[in-house]
């Protein structure tokens, strides 16, 4: 049964791949499908080889403890998703109800809303645990 | 296979270079499970929004007109289970992010191919979120067109998804219960995790979830922000619809054929239907619109129901100029050629002297600033 459903995932994923490639290299809107395959890479190689080894970096030297490494990791996602918006706040092509917030305020608002919320949430830690002296040990890296 | 040369084994291939606990595969697996959930959802949502926007013949007929809300709620999740997938793919591929280093780099045949499997998901997926992302933006910095590379670059990503989940099964099967003994700190990761995509899902799910509008932070959208307190995605100005013809008459044909002006549409009978206007970039919004139903301007052409049509618009061109509607949305008494929003007359950015709203339909497909419906069968 197992067995079965695993061959089945394993035909089914192939099938697909093998349609999107397909569908990438056959479709009339798509001229050029070597500019997809570069940004594809590109994606990888930036992803893979810039933004992870610093990520790994940040949290082995810079990032002590777990609220801060956590609000890190919220701050990265806010980022991510909320960058774009700040970038082209002013760009909405004549269409004033495209991209109509303050970004950039709103971003930084909530980078310190959830900055605030860690600090309270480190607070409580330390009330409850509160911290005892020992020998300093280095964090983990990454 | 030989062990490597000594000159090799440094920075990240050097044996305890990553000595964080958390490269271990419980927490890849319960990552994972979470980014695996948000990619199918983000698939099947996505094949309902290609589908409803641009169906292949066989299927237009039999599209279903109702959940009235139905493609306002497939894209709103479609956008919200892929911005989600942002914090989850990120932290699940540093949780793995070592194996990308492991010696010797390929085992055997079928290893190799399994890498390059790896290789293709996750170069399909950080591109498809990429270009999600900023379509919700209509930010468009690549040489590619957006639909249909996205489309593609959907199934490549979720058939790459499959055939990953296949070759892992086993590792899987071993970590998908919780273990007795638990490795420190992952639950503080996991917690951050969750923190980051609630975060990032109750900052921008407010461009379409009502209840969420007072958080909508970082959406490129506010469902009660533009023209008569709606969004539009293209304005009259972009359609070059600002002013209209003066002589402006709507053209039905069918077995009767007859145009009206204005006030000839607004003698006839008015019915309000409560619908939304949604897109596939993630918003929506709800209004009350006012207007002719199309089955009574159909029957006044002397169209029997069942009989699809062709909408054609005043706007010289763009790829939604001429929308064709089937049987089952003409024939629906919520579908109305509308000449008000929330009580006030249609304004140029949405669609004066009139448009198309209709349930459960892509907003590209509520044709403005309408000239033309004809009978085509």
């Amino acid at each position: 049964m197992t067995a079965r459903l695993r061959a089945a995932a394993l035909v089914a994923g192939l099938a697909m791949t093998g349609y999107g490639l397909f569908g990438l290299l056959d479709d009339p809107y798509i001229t050029a499908p070597v500019d997809i395959l570069v940004w594809a890479v590109g994606g990888l190689v930036l992803h893979d080889g810039l933004w992870v080894p610093l990520l790994c970096l940040v949290g082995a030297y810079a990032a002590r403890g777990p609220v801060l490494r956590g609000w890190l990791v919220v701050a990265a996602a806010v980022t991510a998703v909320g960058l774009p918006a700040v970038l082209r706040a002013d760009d909405d092509h004549g269409n004033p109800s495209v991209l109509p917030l303050p970004y950039l305020r709103n971003w930084l608002l909530v980078l310190a809303a959830t900055a605030v919320l860690a600090l309270l949430l480190g607070l409580v830690r330390r009330r409850r645990n509160p911290p005892v002296s020992r020998p300093e040990r280095r964090e983990d890296p990454s | 296979m030989p062990p490597p040369p000594e000159a090799l084994r440094r920075g990240p291939f050097r044996a305890g270079t990553f000595r964080s606990p958390l490269h271990e595969p419980r927490t890849t697996v319960v990552l994972g499970r979470w980014l695996g959930a948000a990619v199918l959802v983000c698939f099947l949502t996505g094949l309902a929004g290609h589908l409803l926007q641009d169906p292949p013949a066989w299927l237009s007929g039999v599209l279903p007109a109702r959940p009235v809300d139905g493609y306002r709620f497939t894209q709103g999740l479609h956008v919200v289970s892929g911005i989600a997938a942002i914090p989850l793919t990120g932290a699940k591929l540093w949780t793995v992010y070592p194996r990308l280093f492991e010696w010797p780099p390929a085992r055997s045949v079928l290893h190799a191919l399994e890498r390059l499997g790896i290789a293709v998901l996750v170069a399909a997926l950080l591109l498809e979120l990429f270009t999600g992302l900023l379509n919700t933006l209509q930010w468009y910095p690549w040489p590619f067109p957006f639909r249909q590379t996205h489309f593609w670059l959907g199934w490549l990503a979720t058939g790459g998804l499959l055939v990953h989940l296949a070759a892992k099964a086993p590792l899987i099967a071993r970590n998908w219960r919780r273990p007795q003994a638990s490795v420190p700190g992952r639950r503080a990761f996991l917690a951050s995790v969750t923190a980051a995509v609630g975060a990032v899902t109750l900052t921008t799910a407010g461009q379409t979830v009502p209840w969420l509008r007072g958080l909508d932070l970082l959406a490129p959208r506010r469902p009660d922000i533009g023209s008569q307190g709606l969004p539009v995605n293209r304005t009259a100005a972009q359609a070059g619809t600002v002013t209209v013809p003066a002589d402006w008459r709507l053209r039905v044909d069918g077995p009767q054929p007859y145009t009206l002006d204005l006030d000839d549409l607004a003698r006839l009978p008015q019915h309000d239907a409560v619908l939304p206007i949604a897109c596939v970039e993630g918003w929506s919004a709800s209004a009350r619109w006012t207007g002719v139903r199309l089955a009574d301007l159909l029957a006044l052409a002397g169209a029997p129901t069942g009989t699809a049509v062709r909408v054609t618009s005043l706007e010289a061109d763009g790829p939604y100029r001429v929308m064709e509607m089937p049987a089952q949305y003409v024939d629906d008494p919520l579908t109305l050629l509308a000449l008000r929003v929330n009580g006030e007359t249609l304004n140029a950015d949405h669609g004066f002297p009139a448009r198309i709203i209709a349930p459960n339909r892509p907003g590209v497909l509520q044709t403005k600033w309408v000239a033309r419906i004809e009978v085509v069968r």
